[in-house]
Parts: structure tokens; C-alpha cells; sequence
């Protein structure tokens, strides 16, 4: 079996963000971590243990990101994946999910492979669109926020279980070649394996260098970016710790959620 | 059929689950209503069901909008690829201005790619509405909700998904109810099958009765500081435990502790939340909340901007000082 996994490289979530000087786009301060998006990674994790199942199974990286974003390739190659392809953007800029779809599937791993598996979301850009858009560019039956999966014998497909609203799932049967998106919880993605690792970082990648900006037709833009509104007052507790807890009982005993003497 | 033309119009597809009308259906009403005032143009409901007569009929009575009832054998279940197959079929000639879905697991599902079959750009989560130069701006969370993006689309027809929150349903008015129209559809044989839809996990739970939730996020870092947020809510009365998906994720907490998109939505009196970074998909489980306050290390975590009283410090330290405090007090 050949499966393809699609990650991106994210700031980790207490990263520093601001708007950039002409409002038009994040800037993600230089300080911040970079890391494998949370879901990409259960991806991963997932298709590793289809690998050890079904030997074998070859598993493909593919990410689209900046330069900085190799090493979350080289770190799911670390995890059990086999070979990985980076597309290298020019920076950190929106980029329409259907251009980044289409680039995506129109890689031969792409349409050679019997299953794609994707994070259900980014956790920077929150669309959750490129897999879905994926399966419609290579016409692939495809189930969205899977929680847990089985391969069954062969020419039976993929059998999946959907979270839904109110505690609910849906089991939904899929026929291979078929692109999934993982849901956060199916799995505990696994750290990467030293030896792995080190075969990982000596590896020739796969590279290709693509612009959003000789896009000349994105269906949708970013007018411009500002920082949320604030839906309450928000007062900020001023002080030392002490000074704050302190001020927070009084607060709480105030509006009689505690009671203090 | 005539008034049932899509073209030109803002289509709302109303969601439902075991014969009954989920609470976005109407959210997205209101939604197509606030749009209409931007983009003057007649909204129609579309409702896809197995029979789909009483729920078309029921949502006419209730909006007052024209609805179009959309009836196939394989509807009796929700399933991605049916639904595209019907709503392109029905959209194509007729392109519709919008296309509003809910951002739910299953509008989320099948939304991207019904707007890649429309040739329409398709713009998830939407929290707002906003006109700038002329331009409809859609705007939406990133970056954990820390910012916020204001999306405009290209294309003659575009497909929204609507966060759920974001709209209550829309005002009641006494409105003459809409005419109701219903088509049967055929549907070709699919890649993708729906086997079943089952609950997996039930729970004895009841929120309603807490008058205070303490509510435990990634922010917490390590299992064992759990232990805190039930220390913390041991001393506040009538207080549950909860926490945000990567607690219940990990498995320290169990599922019908989880708030958020996909858990319970709760409105205690006080919510406390404790390093939770107040992504959409958690806040619109818990924004109805009485009085909001929050612990977190980053002080431009999106909680904040809904919170009543924001403390920036981390709650591994702050939470002894607090029960330190308070028990000295007693």
C-alpha cells in the first residue's frame, strides 16, 4: 500500500503574533517555535501503524511551507515514514487552499497512491479545506474528522468513524484509493526513533520551489488582518501572584462563588 | 418550481439530525439575513432528507423563507459525497450567490468540495460580517483566534461555513410562512458509503446543575497538574471539572467532560479557564458562560477576549498561591 501524508509546520500556540506594517498578513515573531501541526502529526502516527500492520507499505511526506519547514519532514520520516517531498514557498503569506490543493494533487505520490491522509486542520489557519479539496481534485471518496480507521482485506477499502456533534459517530465504508482527514485523539503520536532520525536528516529530499504570487487567478484573498474584537471588559489582575490571587478571592467572594471570612 | 430558482440568491442547507432541526439551521438563517442586507437578494432554505417533507414544511412555518425539500433513498443517512452530488446538481445552472453551510462536522465536510465543483471559493468558520470599500469581507479566527482575517472572495458563487455561536437564530417575527417545494433526486452509485451513526459515549453528567465549571486546557502541560484544577474546584461550591479537546485528547479527562464544537456547551454562572488558549471550537462551548475568567502564560491568548477577569500568570504556580490564600482566609 502507498499512502501520502500531508503536514505542515505551525508556531507553536503561545507563539507571538502581530499584524504586519501594512495590515495585510501575521507576522509569526522570529522567536517563536515551529513544530509539526498537532493533527498532521496523529496523520503520521496513523499511517505508521498501517505500515506496521501491512508490510510492505511506503510512506510519502509531502509539506508546503517555507524553507525552515524540512524538518517537519524529517522528523515524520524519523517517526516511521519513508521518503518526503518539500515544496518550498517563498514565505509565510496566505496562500488560497485550492491553489495549495491543486499543487498538492498534482504530484505523481499523489494520484499514485491508495490512501492520503491529512490533519483535519491546521492549527494556524483553522480551514480545514486542503483535503477535502484534495479528493476533489483526484475524485476520491474522502471522510473528514476520523477518530478511528481499519483497513479491511483486501478490495474492501477503508472502514471509518467520524466524530460528530452530541457524542455521535459515523461509521463510513470507503473505497481505496480514499483521502481522510485525522482527527486529534484517534492516536498518540509516537516521538521519533534516534537510528530514524539519523537516517531522516542524511536523506535527500525531494524539493520544488512554488509562488502563490504567479497565481494569478486565488479564489479568495485576504482583505487584511486585525486583532479580535473584545467581547467583554477584560480587566487584567495587576501585581505580584499573591496580589492577584488576592484580588481574585475578593472578586469571587464579591459576586458569592466562595465564601471567605 | 420557478420561485424555487436558485440563481441569484443566498441559499442557506439546513442541518438536522433524527428528524429534528439542529439550532445552526436557523443561525444560518439569521446569518443569510445580515448578508441580505449587504448583498440585497432573495434567501432559500434547502433541506436534504430521505422524505424531507415535514422538516421543508416545518422550516417554512418557523423562518418564513422558501424552502426547497430535496428527498433520495440514500439520504437516510448524511453522506459527503450524496450531498455534493445533489446540492451540485441542483446549484450548477442556477449559481447562487452564497452558499451558507454550517461549520459543523458535516458542513465541514462536504463544503470545500462542493465549492471546488461550483467553481467557487470557499471561506470556512465565519464569525462575521463586514463591508469595506465596496468589498463583503467574511471574517474569520486564525492563529488560535489570536488574529482575526477578514476573507474576500473572487468568484461568482461562494460557499461559507458559519461557525456555530456566531448568529443566534434569527429574531422571531410573525412572518407568513414560505412556500415549500419538493423534488426527488436520483443518485448515481458512490465511492463512500454512511454504515451508521451511533452514539459512542453517554454520560450521567448534568452541567446544568453546576453553578461553576473549572475548566483544565493544554496550558496544563503534564497529567499530574490535573490535580490542581480538582483542588481548585474541590473548594468552590456546586463546581464540575472540565476541560478543552487536548485534555480529553490525551485521555485525562473522559469525552463528556469536554467543551467545545464537539462536547457539551455549557452557561454556568463561572467558568474558570485554566490555561486554555480559547480557540473558536472551545469558545462557542462555553462564551454563553455568566462570568468568564482565565489563567493563561500568554497574555494575547484569545480567551482573554472574552474573558471578565484575565490573570497572566502560569496556573502550576498560581493555583497553590491561590489556594494558599484562600485558606488562610477560612
Amino acid at each position: 500500500m502507498k499512502i501520502l501524508v500531508c503536514v505542515k509546520q505551525v508556531p507553536e500556540s503561545e507563539a507571538v503574533v502581530s499584524i504586519d506594517k501594512d495590515a495585510g498578513w501575521v507576522d509569526v515573531h522570529d522567536t517563536s517555535v515551529f513544530r509539526m501541526n498537532h493533527f498532521d502529526e496523529c496523520a503520521v502516527e496513523a499511517a505508521v501503524q498501517i505500515k506496521e500492520a501491512f508490510p510492505g507499505t511506503t510512506i510519502h511526506i509531502i509539506s508546503v511551507g517555507p524553507e525552515r519547514s524540512e524538518v517537519v519532514i524529517r522528523r515524520a520520516i524519523g517517526m516511521g515514514a519513508d521518503h518526503g517531498t518539500h515544496m518550498v514557498t517563498p514565505g509565510d503569506g496566505f496562500v488560497d487552499p485550492s491553489t495549495l490543493a491543486g499543487w498538492i494533487a498534482s504530484l505523481s505520490e499523489a494520484s499514485d497512491a491508495d490512501l492520503i491522509l491529512c490533519g483535519a486542520m491546521s492549527e494556524d489557519l483553522m480551514q480545514g479545506q486542503v483535503g477535502p479539496l484534495m479528493a476533489e481534485y483526484l475524485s476520491l471518496p474522502c471522510a473528514t474528522a476520523v477518530v478511528q480507521m481499519t483497513i479491511m482485506p483486501v478490495g474492501e477499502g477503508v472502514h471509518v468513524e467520524r466524530e460528530i456533534e452530541g457524542g455521535y459517530r459515523e461509521a463510513v465504508a470507503l473505497q481505496l484509493p480514499a483521502l481522510l482527514t485525522i482527527q486529534t485523539g484517534i492516536n498518540q503520536p509516537r516521538y521519533p526513533s534516534l537510528s530514524k532520525l539519523l537516517r531522516a536528516n542524511k536523506l535527500k529530499l525531494n524539493t520544488l520551489y512554488v509562488d502563490a504570487m504567479e497565481d494569478s487567478a486565488p479564489l479568495q484573498g485576504v482583505r487584511r488582518v486585525t486583532l479580535p474584537r473584545k467581547l467583554r471588559e477584560g480587566v487584567f489582575l495587576e501585581g505580584s501572584a499573591s496580589q492577584k490571587a488576592e484580588q481574585l478571592l475578593t472578586i469571587l467572594s464579591d459576586r458569592s462563588f466562595l465564601t471567605v471570612l | 418550481m420557478k420561485n424555487m430558482q436558485t440563481s441569484g440568491s443566498i441559499v442557506v442547507i439546513a442541518e438536522h439530525f433524527e428528524g429534528e432541526i439542529r439550532p445552526i439551521t436557523y443561525e444560518l438563517v439569521h446569518f443569510a439575513e445580515t448578508l441580505q442586507q449587504f448583498s440585497p437578494a432573495p434567501i432559500k432554505i434547502l433541506v436534504l432528507d430521505e422524505r424531507a417533507e415535514t422538516l421543508a414544511k416545518s422550516l417554512a412555518r418557523t423562518t418564513g423563507k422558501d424552502v426547497l425539500g430535496l428527498r433520495a433513498p440514500q439520504l437516510a443517512q448524511y453522506n459527503g459525497q450524496v450531498y455534493t452530488s445533489i446540492l451540485h446538481e441542483i446549484l450548477r445552472d442556477h449559481p447562487p450567490l452564497y452558499v451558507c453551510i454550517g461549520h459543523s462536522s458535516r458542513g465541514s465536510d462536504y463544503a470545500p468540495g462542493l465549492a471546488m465543483r461550483l467553481k467557487a471559493a470557499c471561506i470556512t468558520g465565519v464569525s462575521a460580517l463586514s463591508v469595506q470599500e465596496d468589498m463583503i469581507c467574511f471574517s474569520r479566527d486564525v492563529y488560535g483566534g489570536k488574529i482575526n482575517a477578514d476573507m474576500v472572495s473572487n468568484t461568482e458563487t461562494t460557499v461559507l461555513t458559519v461557525q456555530p455561536g456566531s448568529y443566534g437564530p434569527a429574531p422571531d417575527r410573525d412572518l407568513p410562512k414560505g412556500n415549500v417545494c419538493l423534488k426527488s433526486m436520483t443518485v448515481s452509485p458512490q465511492t463512500s458509503t454512511t454504515l451508521s451513526t451511533t452514539p459512542f459515549q453517554t454520560s450521567d453528567l448534568d452541567f446544568s446543575a453546576a453553578r461553576v465549571i473549572v475548566s483544565a486546557g493544554r496550558g496544563i502541560g503534564e497529567e499530574e497538574n490535573l490535580e490542581l484544577i480538582r483542588d481548585l474546584a474541590s473548594v468552590i461550591p456546586q463546581s464540575v471539572v472540565c476541560g478543552s479537546r487536548p485534555v480529553i485528547d490525551l485521555g485525562w479527562l473522559t469525552y463528556d467532560r469536554q467543551i467545545g464544537v464537539t462536547g457539551a456547551t455549557v452557561t454556568p454562572d463561572l467558568y474558570l479557564a485554566c490555561g486554555i488558549s480559547g480557540a473558536a471550537q472551545h469558545v462557542s462551548g462555553m462564551k454563553g458562560s455568566g462570568f468568564i475568567v482565565a489563567i493563561n502564560t500568554d497574555p494575547m491568548a484569545a480567551i482573554f477576549n472574552l474573558s471578565d477577569i484575565c490573570i497572566v500568570e502560569d496556573l502550576k504556580t498560581f493555583i497553590p498561591v491561590l489556594l494558599e490564600a484562600l485558606s488562610n482566609k477560612r
